[in-house]
């Protein structure tokens, strides 16, 4: 998806990102770049009004921690009380926590261990990004290092900065308004002739989850909320007779 | 008790058998069988008699006597497995993995990263089954 020019400086990071296709190459790029910088895993949340109750699981799109991790920290905490959750809301600037914080030597007492500690951490890093329409997001690593050095947290702020930017475009964006691919326009003829997902996978060749999820993209792209209004929308608009 | 889930193998060297059935043994989310052929017509006859069981299929690139994804996946999409397939690779940065939607590859993963986190990601993403529920 070329469409950012030599100005949008990516480094040598440029290749992965203009070839992420789907969410488990963002899994890979975000994943290896968690590791690399002597994280576990990592975390992309979606951040909406603060007094909303916002639980974990709920908040995470994109994320490699443990099954059911976040279903059991919400089951025991509210991420709304954490020291951490109301610091996105207090500044843009990326926070690190760690264990150490407990000690009180660093001038913020207790407060801030909390949902490392609640979690089962040792660090947290966390950079806040947002989309160009300015929806906020946090992307957020874990791990049990110690500390992070000013060079490579300014290097994974960056980076995380543009992989969360090619992320949005690529997956979490709202593309109403967008043209349909050949192939989407292929499903969505086969959708106005009553054929179910799995029957569609066997006539396009492809797998069933890819038909649900190109079905999710024109329901997107035509900005509708179902199948119905979404073959009656292509009607009206003249992508299919 | 973890949820079972089903994924055939499809490599034509015995040794990633043995490393990525230990790699799979390390996954706690999912209690995961690794089924094994060595070819595309082995996995279309492993298909055929194994009926709905199988949740996935990972594939090499290349397999014998077909070049690479291009040819093989569309050979069991014409065969009428709807699943989730997944193309190991050593390299996945040549120009033709951008196309895998085209040939109904559902991702493409490197070798090298292919780790329990990723597996039990792409269970989740690609399988969906309540991990807690044991279904």
């Amino acid at each position: 998806m070329a469409v950012l020019n030599q100005h949008f400086r990516r480094y040598d990071f440029e290749g992965d990102l203009e070839k992420a296709l789907n969410r488990v190459d963002f899994f890979r790029i975000f994943h290896t770049m968690a590791l690399r910088y002597g994280f576990e895993h990592f975390g992309v949340l979606q951040l909406a009004n603060e007094h909303e109750t916002s639980t974990l699981a709920a908040r995470l799109v994109l994320h490699d921690l443990p099954a059911g991790l976040a279903e059991t920290y919400d089951k025991r905490h509210r991420l709304n009380d954490s020291a951490l959750f109301r610091s996105f809301y207090k500044s843009t600037i990326s926070t690190v926590w760690q264990a150490s914080d407990h000690d009180g030597h660093n001038g913020s007492s207790a407060e801030g261990a909390d949902f490392i500690d609640q979690i089962g951490f040792d660090m947290a890093l966390s950079i806040p990004v947002h989309s160009v329409a300015g929806t906020r997001y946090i992307v957020l690593f874990l791990g049990d290092g110690d500390d992070i050095g000013r060079t490579e947290h300014f290097e994974i702020c960056y980076e995380a900065n543009c992989a969360f930017d090619y992320f949005h475009r690529q997956v979490l964006a709202n593309k109403a308004g967008m043209g349909l691919t050949p192939r989407e326009t292929e499903i969505l003829r086969w959708i106005s002739y009553g054929k179910t997902a799995s029957e569609i996978a066997l006539i396009v060749s492809v797998s069933e989850h890819t038909v649900n999820s190109h079905t999710a993209t024109i329901l997107k792209k035509l900005d509708v909320v179902n199948r119905t209004q979404m073959v009656a929308k292509a009607i009206r608009e003249q992508i299919i007779q | 008790m973890p949820a079972q889930v089903h994924i055939l193998l499809v490599d034509d060297d015995p040794a990633e058998n043995l490393i990525i059935g230990a790699l799979m043994r390390k996954v706690t989310s999912y209690a995961i069988t690794l089924h094994y052929v060595e070819t595309v017509e082995d996995a279309l006859g492993f298909i055929r008699s194994s009926g709905a069981a199988l949740d996935m299929v990972l594939m090499d690139n290349r397999l014998q006597p077909q070049a690479d994804f291009r040819e093989t996946v569309p050979e069991l999409r014409r065969n009428g497995y709807i699943g989730p397939v997944g193309v190991i690779s050593s390299s996945i940065s040549d120009a033709y993995f951008q196309k895998i939607d085209d040939y109904g590859v559902d991702f493409r993963i490197d070798k090298a990263e292919l780790d329990p986190t990723a597996v039990e990601f792409i269970l989740q993403e690609y399988v969906k089954r309540d991990v807690s529920a044991g279904q």
